[in-house]
C-alpha cells in the first residue's frame, strides 16, 4: 500500500485487497495519516482485486474520521473494477464517495 | 429455498477444510474462487462467489463458539448444471437467517456481510444442528455453463459435454441417494434398536433427535392419541418447555385452536409460524415467538395415531421437500411403530387375563366335590356351570356323623384368582369347622369372624348357605349370610316353601350374628340350594328366570324319583328359557330329594366325600354335564 501527500490531499493506492486481514491496518495507516485539513482524499483501486465487507467498514470509518468536524471533504474512489463499484452500489457506499473511472 | 448441502462428488466439487483463522478463511475463498475459474464463470460471477464465500467463513472464523474454534470450517463449491452451490459449514452457536433486509444504511456495520450474500446469491438457506451449521448459496449461472476441463485426451467437445451432463446426473442422484440413504440408516438404526426394547418413548426420544439432525430442524414435539380418542397427549420433546398439557380433541366443526389439532382434525400436513399464534391457544409458542415449523399428522389405516411438530426456532428457513419427506416418512413409521407396540400391550394384558382365568377355573374346579355322598333314602345331584369370567360359586356336602349331612352353597362376590382363592379358604374353614357340633348359625358366625379382616381388606364379601340335614328325623336347620333363600317341596302343603334366614354375607361387619330355621322335611321331599347365577339367567330378550318361576318348576316337578333326574330336568328346563343367551354369572345349585317314593337304587354312605370311593357314574351324579373335568379336592 502506498501513501502520498499533496499539500491537503492525500492519495491511497497499490492495494491489492480490502478484506479482514488488512482492513484494520489500513484504515488506522490512512486515518493517521489524514492531514488536519483534508482536502481531497482519493484511495485508487485500480490495483485492487477484492474487498469484503471489513473492507466496507473500513472504508465507511474513513468516512466518518476524515468528516469529523470538516466541511468540504472530497473523497474519492478511483477505477474501481466492475464487480467492486457493484458492491459500492449495493452497500450505498457510491453516496459517500465519488466513484471515478479514468 | 436451498435444499440440504449437497454431497460433493468428484470432478463437479472442490472441498476446502481449514482451521478456525482468518487468513486460512481469506485462503480457502481464494482457492475455491481457482476452481471457480475453471468451470468458466465471468469476472462478476467470480467476484460475487469469492466475496460471499468470504463473507461465510469469516462469519465462521469470527463467531466460533469456544469449543468450535478447535473445530475445523469446511467450505465448497460445486457445480450442478447451470447452478453454483457454495457451503460453509461452522461451528458458532448459529445466527438467524432474517428474509432479506432492504438496502443497509450506509455506515450500519453490522449484519453487512449477510445482507451482501443475500443479495448477491439467488437462494441462502442456514440449517441449523446441534454441534454444526451449514450455511448453503445458490447461484444460478448467466452465462451457459461451460463443460468441466477435459484431460487432453479426451474426445471432441461434444462427447465432452455428454460426459459432463452424465456427471451432472449422477452426481445429482449420488447426492440424492446420500440424503435417502442418511434417513433410511436412521430408521434401520431405530428397526434394529426395535427388537431389543419395548421402551416406547425412549424409541421415539432418539428417533426424533435424529430427526432434527437429518432435517436441520430445532426441535420437536410428539403428541399421541389417548386410548379413547379424546384428546392428544404429549408424548416425547426436543425440550421439557415444550411439553405442555393434553389437546382435547373437539368435534371436528370446532375450529381448531392450535396447528397440532388442526392436522389432527384436518388429518393433513400444515405450516405454522408461532408470530401468527395466540399462546393461549398454540402450545408450539412454546418454540419462541419466531419458531415456524410443520406438523405432521401420525396416521394409521386412517386412524388418528398422534401428531408430530417439527420446526425451526426462527423465520425464515422453512423445510426443503427433501426434509418434508423425511419428516413425513418419519412420521409415518412412527405411526406403525405406536400402533404396534400398543398392539403387543394389548396382546401381552390378553395374556395375562387368559392365564390368569385359566388359574382361577383350575382352583374352582378343585373346590366341587368329586362324589356327592348318597345317604339311603335320599339322593344328591349338584350343578354347576361357569360364565366366561370366573367367579366364586362353589357347593358342597359334609356328612357329620352317621345320621346329618351339612350341604353348602356359596359365592364369593368378586372375579378372577383372589375371588377363587376365597372360595377355596371358606371352604377349607367350613370343612374345619364342620366336624365339631355346631350349628349352622354358630358356624356362620365363626366363619365370619375369621374371614371378614381378610375380606374386608380387598373389598370383597361372601354369601353362603348352610342346611344341616337330619337324615333320620327329616329335619332341616338353614342359615343364610345374605344368600339366595332355599325352596322345600313336600308336605301336607303341597306347596313350595321359601326358607329365608336373615344374615349378613361375610366379610360385611366384623361381628354379624345369624339366625337359624328349622322346617322338617316331607317324605317324599325336595330341597334345593341355589346360587343367584340361577335365578338370574336371562333370555334373549334380557327376561331374568327369577325366584317363582323356579318355585312353580320345583312344584310341578314333584315328587320325581331322584336328585339326579331333578338336576338334568332344571338344568333342561334353564337351557329352554336361556334360549341361547349368554350366560352372565356362574351358576350353581344342589338338590335334596328323599323318601319313600323318590328313593331310587340305594348307595352307600361314605364317611367323607374324600374318601368315597369314586362310584362309576360320578360325572353324571356329582356334576352335571358341561361342568369341567373331577379334580381332586384337597
Amino acid at each position: 500500500m502506498k501513501i502520498e501527500h499533496d499539500g491537503n490531499n492525500l492519495r491511497v493506492s497499490d492495494i491489492a485487497e480490502l478484506n479482514a486481514l488488512n482492513a484494520t491496518t489500513f484504515r488506522d495507516e490512512v486515518r493517521a495519516a489524514l492531514p488536519l485539513e483534508p482536502g481531497t482524499i482519493e484511495i485508487d483501486l485500480s490495483q485492487t482485486q477484492f474487498v469484503d465487507s471489513s473492507g466496507l467498514g473500513a472504508l465507511f470509518s474513513l468516512y466518518r474520521a476524515a468528516h469529523g468536524g470538516h466541511n468540504g471533504v472530497t473523497m474519492r474512489l478511483l477505477n474501481p473494477k466492475p464487480p467492486i463499484q457493484q458492491l459500492f452500489e449495493l452497500t450505498q457506499l457510491h453516496q459517500l464517495f465519488e466513484i471515478c473511472c479514468r | 429455498m436451498a435444499g440440504p448441502p449437497s454431497t460433493p462428488e468428484h470432478g463437479l466439487t472442490s472441498r476446502i477444510t481449514f482451521r478456525c483463522d482468518l487468513g486460512e478463511a481469506r485462503a480457502a475463498a481464494r482457492a475455491l474462487r481457482d476452481f471457480l475459474v475453471t468451470l468458466g464463470l465471468d469476472e462478476t460471477e467470480l467476484f460475487n462467489c469469492e466475496l460471499c464465500l468470504t463473507e461465510a467463513c469469516n462469519n465462521a472464523v469470527q463467531h466460533a463458539s469456544p469449543t468450535g474454534v478447535h473445530a475445523p470450517v469446511v467450505a465448497a463449491v460445486s457445480a450442478h448444471g447451470a447452478e453454483i452451490e457454495l457451503t460453509v459449514t461452522d461451528h458458532t452457536p448459529g445466527f438467524a437467517l432474517a428474509t432479506r433486509a432492504g438496502p443497509l444504511s450506509p455506515d450500519h456495520d453490522h449484519g453487512r456481510g449477510l445482507f451482501i450474500i443475500q443479495s448477491l446469491m439467488d437462494e441462502v438457506s442456514y440449517f441449523r444442528g446441534s454441534r454444526e451449521n451449514t450455511l448453503v448459496m445458490r447461484l444460478a449461472r448467466r452465462a451457459h455453463p461451460l463443460p468441466p476441463p477435459l484431460p487432453a485426451s479426451a474426445a471432441s467437445d461434444a462427447t465432452g459435454r455428454q460426459l459432463a451432463e452424465c456427471r451432472q446426473t449422477i452426481g445429482a442422484m449420488a447426492r440424492e441417494l446420500c440424503f435417502r440413504s442418511e434417513s433410511l440408516a436412521a430408521i434401520f438404526r431405530c428397526c434394529s434398536e426395535l427388537g431389543r426394547t419395548t421402551d416406547l418413548a425412549g424409541f421415539s426420544q432418539r428417533l426424533l433427535g435424529d430427526l432434527l439432525h437429518l432435517a436441520a430442524a430445532d426441535w420437536f414435539v410428539l403428541r399421541l392419541n389417548s386410548a379413547d380418542g379424546s384428546r392428544l397427549a404429549v408424548f416425547a420433546t426436543s425440550t421439557a418447555k415444550l411439553g405442555g398439557a393434553p389437546l382435547p380433541l373437539a368435534p371436528r366443526d370446532a375450529s381448531p385452536g392450535s396447528a397440532e389439532l388442526a392436522a389432527a382434525q384436518s388429518g393433513r400436513e400444515l405450516e405454522f409460524a408461532t408470530r401468527l399464534a395466540s399462546p393461549a391457544v398454540e402450545p408450539l409458542c412454546a418454540a419462541g415467538p419466531e419458531a415456524t415449523g410443520r406438523v405432521h399428522p401420525l396416521l394409521f389405516d386412517e386412524m388418528l395415531v398422534g401428531t408430530l411438530a417439527v420446526g425451526h426456532s426462527t423465520a425464515g428457513s422453512p423445510f426443503s421437500a427433501l426434509q418434508v419427506e423425511m419428516i413425513r416418512t418419519i412420521a409415518e413409521f412412527l405411526a406403525i411403530h405406536v400402533v404396534s407396540a400398543r398392539h403387543q400391550d394389548e396382546q401381552l394384558r390378553a395374556q395375562l387375563v387368559a392365564h390368569e382365568l385359566e388359574i382361577a377355573r383350575r382352583i374352582q374346579r378343585a373346590l366341587l366335590p368329586r362324589a356327592l355322598p348318597q345317604p339311603p333314602p335320599f339322593s344328591l345331584a349338584a350343578s354347576w356351570e361357569s360364565a366366561r369370567q370366573v367367579g366364586g360359586d362353589f357347593y358342597d356336602a359334609l356328612p357329620l356323623g352317621e345320621q346329618s349331612l351339612l350341604l353348602v352353597v356359596a359365592d364369593v362376590m368378586g372375579n378372577g384368582v383372589p375371588a377363587a382363592m376365597f372360595a377355596t379358604i371358606t371352604r377349607s374353614l367350613l370343612r374345619a369347622l364342620a366336624g365339631r357340633g355346631h350349628g349352622p348359625a354358630n358356624l356362620l358366625r365363626q366363619l365370619n369372624e375369621l374371614l371378614y379382616e381378610e375380606l374386608s381388606a380387598v373389598g370383597m364379601f361372601v354369601t353362603v348357605q348352610l342346611v344341616l340335614v337330619d337324615l333320620v328325623r327329616r329335619q332341616l336347620v338353614a342359615a343364610s349370610a345374605g344368600h339366595c333363600p332355599i325352596l322345600v317341596a313336600g308336605g301336607a302343603a303341597a306347596g313350595v316353601q321359601t326358607l329365608c334366614p336373615t344374615g349378613l354375607p361375610l366379610g360385611i361387619m366384623p361381628d354379624s350374628t345369624y339366625c337359624q330355621q328349622t322346617l322338617a322335611l316331607a317324605d317324599p321331599g325336595t330341597l334345593l340350594l341355589y346360587t343367584d347365577g340361577l335365578t338370574e339367567a336371562q333370555n334373549p330378550a334380557g327376561e331374568m328366570f327369577g325366584q317363582e318361576r323356579l318355585a312353580e318348576w320345583l312344584r310341578d316337578n314333584f315328587p320325581l324319583p331322584g336328585a339326579d333326574q331333578l338336576r338334568d330336568r332344571l338344568s333342561a328346563e334353564i337351557g329352554r328359557f336361556r334360549d341361547g343367551a349368554a350366560l352372565h354369572d356362574d351358576q350353581a345349585f344342589l338338590i335334596l330329594a328323599g323318601g319313600s317314593v323318590a328313593s331310587a337304587a340305594p348307595a352307600p354312605i361314605p364317611g367323607s366325600p374324600d374318601a368315597a370311593p369314586i362310584p362309576s357314574d360320578a360325572h353324571a351324579t356329582a356334576l352335571h354335564a358341561g361342568s369341567p373335568a373331577l379334580a381332586a379336592t384337597d
